[in-house]
């Protein structure tokens, strides 16, 4: 099992890493620019995981959003860094189980990709904003449950879950598509246990 | 430096200085107030922030980043101030709404302490170059590897919001809506998305290769055009955080005692 | 002294069955020039890129055989050390850029970086390689915000900084305009007088012949032969493999005129003396260009158009312009207005005033979706469009989009696919095709919608003779059916061959007008717009 975190840190690894920062960066651009409800900010962090592995997932999420936070001055985002870093890992590593290999299995993957969000979110959300989001709808519902006398944990919960989780879902399920048709020419430079062979 | 970036260099001061002397600032700006426990720590932090940002020439470049967080600000109050669990002392009412001074006080607190984090970093952020602070950090140990993720990010960036509009342009061209119903959006977002993530996978091959053929990767020590100037107010100005930093700490035990 | 050697080397990619290097052995001397020619897939950058170790460090995939490079065996000296002795130039200038300095000074030192050198030494040889390649003057601006010749020398002074003793140069010049391509070729030049070891992929093989001491041709992953250009080109169906000899090869062959050692010539300077030699009086004969009846009114027509990105900088002032039935080349440098005047025609940017009509309608008032029926626009970058898994289901996308029946979609993208010469790969996914397939997979796409016009945005980049033969084929079947096709171009061999009309542009006017005869005999516009004219005029003016 050990292999599952098995990484190497060749140049076209390396040069992974920006470009999905980058991806996560227009995804998000373009649900905005087709005003669609969701972030679609972790495409990249997910792919970074699926085709670099779990190690590389955590890199691409943790810098993602270090390097928002620390440019744009946005320290909102910074803090998220634990949450995103806990994207790629999770995912990477169910990638790496076999968990993107079909349709229903990327299923599980993405609630898995969503669950990390939301553990890792709840924590910092309490910690930092009293429990909020900074998502209408979630804080709606966290009004809602603290209105009814709700714990602040148990409603910052069930607001992170039902903004995170289907975003995440859809997320990983536009990345079990998207790499599903990227050409194997491309995705073997990522294969870790690649050997030469010889021919002679 | 890209459009991407906050950064312009001013010429001042605070532009000369070193990035860890930013960076340690910071760090003090945010504990002090924290470790120190008193509330009116946190706006004479704030006010230390603005100060700074005005002798850095970035003040008025700041207000957009503090602009922003005030929705999250006045969200924390309305929730925090009507239903905040420890509630007791009602301090007033509108219509039906009643606010509680226990969840203002908190609400107060996290807003004061969003605010100070924030434009802490923006002291930061506006002032310093994101590639010095690469160097300066591949200069210290961090691997080269590293350094070269975080510059290529701000170089990259820039040219795929480029693509992404050549991409929109040639999906429009073959008949794609962007606007309308929502289920017309949702079926374009596909054809946006698959291109952009599909090119820079492709482009990331050639630029892998022209890393390679260019030494990257190999094991010696690598070298630097420039030294950077030292700053003879680094050393003073480090010291000093420090010494705050600590002398917070003491008093809050001290004052626990 | 023998600077590379190769023995039996094969080579597969990972993932597929076909040998993409099958038993190749050569010897090449320090200090020749050497071309590698040959249709597109057919493994000449994968010998290239076999000399300095990419293939198979960077690839992995089943190697056999030896390369030694300067001494050392290239499949197991790291990549990273190989680039002292070898320098690689590719396609894309932009994908070469390291994508992590912000100026042209920080990016050619890039390299020297990771080598470790000292950094008084790096300042010298920085400042040395980029006054060699007149780029001295950029040193401080963005390496990304420069043209493609300026990035691509950008991108040679980065290698050359490196002191290597073999240069790679694949395709360097495909992707740039003919002033961009000039300033590549005048470093070559360079290169050549200061003794590198020089190794060339190019599909313009007039240049090819100019330079090399020898070729390597290549077929199907094997060498077919390897020897001096004139007997490589002398060769008997060459087309059969898909290279075009040089023009001065064929115009010689169709005239029987030999050197002395039996071969053609293939140059212009050797094809004139033999012309002189043999007493004759030879002329090449004009192509006769039929005027078509075109169709009584325009397609487009363009009243006093004025645009500009921002306010400062007008690319159109008072621009008119008749587009009738006629194929249509738009020729001249980049940044002359071509792209940008396209655009307005398919209402992707609206003009700041004048009017456009296409036909009786005012496009300026239409939305680009409500053309997509009528104008059908191919963007440079196929991979700046494709999305689907299949072939043929990208192509049928903008048909479908646009209303036709599931049915009517198939049939038109089957025979667009079929024009493009794709058929029998419609159930491929895109991206396992390579980029000159992709690209006809994109021209197939708009094809098939069955659009009145058809612009086509530098559509021979990255073709090979025979794809360059089937976008022309497809150029003429669509005029014959009457729509009209408009194309920027830097290909003016293709320019010449395949279009009624030619546009020359500059400075976003229009210096030129006419049919492709008329438009490459006026030398002063020639100048004007900075453009070379085709080899064949060329041959045919200093026949007289």
């Amino acid at each position: 099992m050990l292999n599952v975190f098995k990484t190497k840190l060749s140049a076209a690894t390396i040069v992974l890493i920006p470009a999905c920062i980058g991806i996560n960066y227009l995804g998000k651009l373009i649900a905005s620019v087709l005003k669609l409800p969701l972030w679609l900010d972790s495409i990249g962090t997910c792919i970074g995981g699926c085709l670099g592995g779990p190690i590389i997932g955590a890199i691409c999420g943790a810098l993602n959003n270090l390097i928002y936070g620390l440019t744009t001055g946005d320290n909102i985002t910074l803090i998220y860094a634990l949450t995103s870093l806990g994207i790629g890992l999770v995912v990477g590593i169910l990638a790496r189980l076999g968990f993107m290999e079909t349709f229903p299995k990327s299923l599980i993957c993405a609630v898995g990709g969503g669950l990390a969000a939301v553990v890792i979110s709840t924590p910092l959300n309490i910690l930092f904003w009293g429990g909020t989001t900074g998502n209408v709808w979630g804080d709606a519902l966290f009004t809602l449950t603290q209105a009814q006398g709700m714990s602040v944990a148990f409603g910052s919960f069930l607001d992170e879950l039902v903004v995170d989780v289907p975003d995440k879902l859809l997320t990983v399920v536009i990345v079990y598509l998207l790499l599903k048709g990227a050409p194997q020419k491309l995705t073997s430079l990522y294969d870790v246990n690649a050997e030469v062979e010889r021919l002679d | 430096m890209s459009d991407f970036s906050l950064y312009v260099n001013k010429g001042t001061w605070l532009n000369k200085m070193h990035p860890y002397t930013k960076l340690l600032y910071i760090l003090a700006a945010i504990c002090i107030p924290v470790i120190g426990g008193k509330l009116w720590l946190f706006p004479v932090m704030i006010l230390c922030s603005i100060c700074l940002l005005a002798c850095g020439r970035t003040l008025r470049r700041a207000l957009p980043l503090v602009a922003f967080s005030f929705t999250l600000i006045i969200v924390i109050f309305l929730i925090q101030g009507l239903f905040n669990h420890a509630n007791e002392t009602i301090l007033f009412s509108i219509g039906i709404l009643t606010f509680y001074k226990e969840g203002l006080l908190y609400a107060t607190r996290i807003g004061l302490n969003i605010l100070n984090m924030l434009l802490s970093f923006a002291v930061f952020v506006l002032t310093t170059s994101p590639m010095e602070l690469v160097d300066e950090l591949e200069k210290s140990g961090f691997s080269p590897k590293f350094g070269y993720i975080i510059n290529s990010v701000f170089q990259i960036i820039p040219q795929m919001m480029k693509s992404k509009d050549t991409i929109m342009d040639a999906q429009r061209s073959r008949g794609m809506e962007t606007e309308g119903k929502l289920w017309v959006r949702v079926k374009a977002l596909f054809p946006m998305i698959s291109p952009v993530v599909m090119s820079s996978l492709v482009n990331t091959r050639e630029r892998a290769i022209a890393l390679e053929v260019r030494g990257f990767g190999r094991k010696n020590k690598k070298t630097f055009l420039y030294e950077r100037p030292k700053h003879k107010g680094d050393r003073a100005i480090g010291v000093f955080l420090v010494l705050m930093i600590i002398a917070v700490t003491v008093w809050r035990i001290v004052s626990c005692l | 002294m023998p600077v590379i050697e190769i023995e039996h080397l094969k080579y597969k990619y990972p993932n597929t069955k076909r040998l993409a290097l099958d038993d190749i052995s050569l010897t090449i001397e320090k200090g020749e020039f050497i071309g590698i020619v040959g249709r597109n897939g057919a493994g000449k950058s994968t010998l290239s890129q076999a000399m300095i170790g990419l293939v198979p460090q960077f690839y992995k995939g089943a190697y056999g055989g030896k390369v030694i490079v300067d001494g050392v065996l290239a499949d197991t000296c790291p990549v990273e050390e190989m680039c002292e002795k070898v320098g690689l130039i590719f396609q894309n200038p932009f994908n070469q850029l390291s994508g992590a300095t912000e100026t042209v000074y920080g990016e050619v030192a890039f390299g020297l970086q990771n080598l470790g050198i000292p950094a008084d030494e790096m300042h010298k040889r920085v400042e040395k390689v980029l006054k060699q390649l007149d780029i001295w003057q950029y040193k401080d601006r963005n390496p990304f915000n420069l043209s493609g010749g300026q990035m691509q020398r950008v991108a040679i002074a980065s290698v050359l900084v490196m002191q290597p003793g073999i240069i790679i140069l694949d395709e360097p010049t495909s992707q740039l305009d003919p002033e961009g391509t000039e300033e590549v070729f005048r470093v070559v030049d360079q290169l050549t007088e200061a003794g590198f070891t020089i190794i060339m992929i190019e599909q313009k093989l007039e240049k090819i012949a100019k330079y090399c001491d020898r070729i390597i041709l290549m077929n199907d992953g094997k060498m077919v032969d390897f020897d001096t250009p004139e007997k490589i080109f002398s060769m008997d169906d060459l087309t059969g493999i898909g290279v075009e000899p040089p023009v001065y090869t064929t115009f010689c062959r169709e005239h029987d005129l030999k050197r002395q050692d039996g071969t053609y010539p293939v140059n212009l300077e050797d094809t004139l003396s033999i012309v002189r030699n043999s007493g004759k009086k030879i002329l090449l004969e004009e192509k006769k260009t039929e005027i078509r009846k075109v169709a009584p009114q325009d397609v487009f027509r363009v009243e006093d158009l004025e645009f500009s990105y921002n306010h400062d900088v007008h690319i159109f002032e008072k621009l008119n312009l008749f587009l009738d039935g006629r194929s249509t080349a738009i020729i001249g440098q980049n940044g002359a207005g071509k792209t940008t005047l396209v655009r307005l025609l398919k209402g992707l940017l609206k003009p700041q005033s004048g009017r456009i009509w296409f036909g009786e309608d005012d496009i300026s008032g239409k939305t680009v979706a409500m053309l997509a029926d009528k104008v059908g626009y191919v963007f440079q970058n196929p991979d700046d469009q494709i999305f689907k898994y299949k072939v043929i289901d990208e192509v049928m996308y903008g048909p479908l989009n646009i209303g036709m029946s599931e049915k009517e979609a198939r049939d038109r993208s089957m025979k667009a696919l079929e024009l493009m010469g794709l058929k029998g790969k419609e159930q491929m996914n895109p991206y396992d095709l390579e980029l000159n397939e992709r690209k006809m997979t994109a021209i197939a796409s708009v094809v098939a919608m069955d659009t009145d016009v058809l612009i086509l945005d530098e559509p021979t980049i990255a073709q090979d003779y025979p794809g360059r033969e089937l976008i022309g084929g497809m150029i003429r079947e669509l005029s014959s059916e009457g729509k009209l096709v408009i194309a920027i171009l830097h290909d003016m061999d293709f320019v010449e061959k395949h279009f009624e009309r030619v546009i020359v542009m500059a400075h976003g006017k229009i210096l030129a007008d006419s049919t492709a005869l008329q438009v490459f005999a006026q030398d002063d516009v020639l100048r004007e717009a900075r453009l070379q004219k085709p080899y064949i005029t060329e041959l045919r003016q200093c026949l007289g």
